[in-house]
């Protein structure tokens, strides 16, 4: 049997949007046959990474925890996208955000007020946007790669969180440890739901989400970002210049991933450690694709994807899973998603053998 | 003169596995291919040559896996944005975190446990001499980078394959119209780019540091694409950068090593500067007029025959 593709009039909206659930499903399917086949327990690894957070109410707050920060970087990440800008240093700006905010943190260690969270989120959101904007100037005055100027920038700015917990910014009571002191309790953000982990940032990312799908679907902003990315000719008629829209896509991008920062450093960390670095910037790839560049995709794939964290966690424990079999599951989504993008444009017709066509 | 001749065998060893991979992307690139798994391909190859070199304790066979390795990495890139047209970049993206997740389950259980390194190529005799050492005393990915160096040269400019090959890289359409087969060319060299990477991946245990470690290829991958826009996508060009790299690369060395002068700055931001000379070699690049006129003229973007 031979299969054909043949083009689509217009692209399929179905297809749009059944081709990351496929991907989600599919990965399951072949994730359990490949861990199998390689020695694994690989139905019972499924089980663990895909479904116990789901069925595990106790697992529930990690997902929001988790689910925070993919989601704002996510979000932050399909808008540059859409305009096809291509940044993939969120965990740089990332990183950024949240050393800008330990600095005010550090600066005002010991003072209690209610301005000091918002002063920490304000660094934040201008340490990412900060950072992004060196590729934005790079690629808008020389034309220089934005893909690979904002990766470099995240190996650089590791090293600077090495430097400055070790340095400048070590905790003196940390007995040698490479960490800065633990935040004042004024620095660190609130939990919502008394008793769990579930922080101020859970709320504001899906708050995110909402605002961006709202910017993006009904402002002209948003429209700017569609247009540019996908006609940039026709953009250029309307008068949208490309150099603006690549800096507005980056500094939008950055100082979401900076925003993701210091909520992780004010929430859960608390502190800064040489753990920072979680790659939840590079893993935000992921969301915004399974999102389909859609800021209310992008808060069901962020879940996904914090599903796939926790769920990795919990079968490292219970089946000795490597931690890494994660990874492997989160590309394998995003192998199935880009492979399954042909039948949005195409579709799958079955070649009827020459013969046979005539005989019947 | 003792210290002159250890920098430039590390020098030399830190350049070898960028130098390589960084061949390999030229020709996908060449063939109007942008894959960004490099450094996916590279981990890859990596802990494929580093469990053959622990099992057998035979590095040519280490680097024949490591390039079988990238091989079978670049097929799965290959599929999807040859034959399923798939957007290149994100394809290359997630070849790099599947290499990563793939090449740290692979290596879980192998961590911190040692392999030997990879012996010179020619009789220790000529070696004995300083000069000699300097000269002679590598291994073999060392001279086999400096010959590929001219090889692909060669294949690019002199030969009618490799004609073909730039033309399927400069107008897809008209490769197409007079009959040859784009996304064919395009296999070919996505196989061989991936090839080349998993043996710049095997590099790092063979040559460099005798253990696996988790992301072991610490971005080199991504240095060697920046390195094909610095080389204006030509073999030599490639071949002084990668050799500057490798020197930015083994000044942090020394400056961990207590280097006098060298250590008076940070390490971390030793650590940093491949990275952030990758960033001002960009910029350098772009300012010169010619750039961006050297790029493959069809560099990522997708083709579909028309049948």
């Amino acid at each position: 049997m031979q299969f054909r593709l043949e083009k689509r009039r217009e692209p399929s909206q179905f297809m749009l949007y059944a081709t990351p659930v496929a991907a989600v499903a599919l990965t399951m399917v072949v994730g359990a046959i490949i861990f199998s086949l390689i020695g694994y327990n690989g139905v019972g690894a499924v089980r663990e990474i895909f479904l116990t957070p789901l069925t595990n109410a106790y697992k529930w707050q990690d997902l929001g925890v988790k689910a925070a920060p993919l989601i704002i970087i996510g979000v932050g990440l399909s808008i540059a996208y859409r305009a096809n800008v291509w940044n993939i240093g969120a965990e740089g700006q990332y990183i950024m955000g949240g050393l800008a905010g330990t600095g005010v943190a550090l600066l005002t260690w010991g003072m209690t007020g209610w301005w000091i969270l918002p002063l920490m989120v304000l660094a934040g959101v201008l340490g990412g946007a900060t950072y992004a904007a060196i590729p934005a100037l790079l690629k808008t005055r020389l034309n220089v790669n934005e893909i690979l100027t904002s990766l470099m920038l995240t190996y650089a700015s590791v090293q600077l969180i090495y430097y400055l917990i070790r340095a400048p910014w070590k905790d003196p009571m940390g007995l040698g440890f490479p960490q800065t002191r633990l935040f004042s309790e004024a620095a660190r953000l609130p939990t919502i739901i008394p008793g769990t982990i579930v922080h101020l940032g859970v709320p504001i990312a899906v708050l995110v989400g909402l605002v961006a799908w709202f910017i993006m679907t009904k402002s002209v902003f948003g429209y700017r970002m569609r247009v540019v990315g996908a006609a940039p000719h026709a953009a250029r008629y309307g008068g949208f210049s490309e150099h603006k829209t690549i800096w507005l896509a980056m500094l939008v991008s950055g100082a979401l991933a900076g925003l993701a920062g210091v909520l992780e450093v004010a929430g859960p960390f608390q502190r800064m450690v040489p753990g920072f670095p979680t790659n939840y910037g590079f893993t935000a790839i992921i969301v915004a694709f399974l999102g389909r560049l859609n800021p209310l995709g992008v808060i069901i794939a962020g879940v996904v994807l914090a599903i796939t964290f926790v769920g990795g966690e919990v079968a490292q424990t219970t089946i000795g899973l490597p931690n890494a079999a994660t990874g492997i599951f989160q590309a394998m989504m995003l192998f199935f998603l880009l492979a399954g993008d042909i039948l949005i444009k195409y579709r799958l017709r079955r070649v009827v053998p020459q013969q046979q066509a005539e005989a019947a | 003169m003792e210290l002159t001749l250890a920098i430039i065998v590390t020098v030399v060893g830190a350049s070898t596995p960028i130098l390589i991979a960084a061949l390999g992307e030229l020709v996908v690139e060449r063939s109007g291919v942008l894959n960004l798994g490099v450094e996916g391909m590279m981990l890859i190859g990596a802990i494929a040559g580093f469990v053959v070199q622990f099992h057998t304790g035979n590095p040519y066979l280490a680097l024949l896996s490591g390039a079988a390795a990238g091989m079978a990495a670049s097929l799965i890139f290959g599929f999807l944005t040859l034959s399923l047209s798939a957007n290149q970049t994100a394809t290359g993206l997630a070849l790099t975190i599947f290499g990563t997740g793939f090449s740290a389950l692979a290596g879980s259980s192998y961590s911190a446990r040692p392999v030997t390194l990879m012996q010179p190529l020619l009789p220790s005799g000529l070696a004995d001499h300083p000069v000699g050492k300097v000269l002679f005393g590598y291994s073999f990915p060392v001279y086999f980078a400096f010959v590929m160096v001219v090889v692909i040269w060669y294949f690019l400019h002199k030969t009618r394959a490799g004609l073909i090959l730039r033309a399927v890289g400069e107008n897809d359409q008209s490769a197409h119209s007079i009959g040859y087969s784009v996304l064919g060319v395009r296999y070919l060299a996505v196989m061989f780019g991936g090839a080349m990477a998993g043996i710049a991946g095997a590099c790092f245990p063979l040559l460099l540091t005798p253990q696996w470690a988790e992301r072991m290829t610490a971005g080199r991958g991504w240095i060697a694409v920046a390195l094909v826009v610095f080389a204006s996508w030509k073999p030599f060009r490639l071949l002084a950068g990668a050799y500057l790299f490798g020197l930015v690369m083994t000044m942090e060395l020394y400056a961990k090593a207590g280097g006098g002068v060298l250590s008076v700055i940070p390490s971390e931001l030793w650590a940093a500067l491949p990275y952030i000379a990758t960033v001002v070699v960009l910029v350098l690049i772009s300012l010169r007029r010619d750039a961006s006129t050297n790029a493959p003229a069809c560099l990522g973007k997708p083709f579909l025959p028309t049948n």
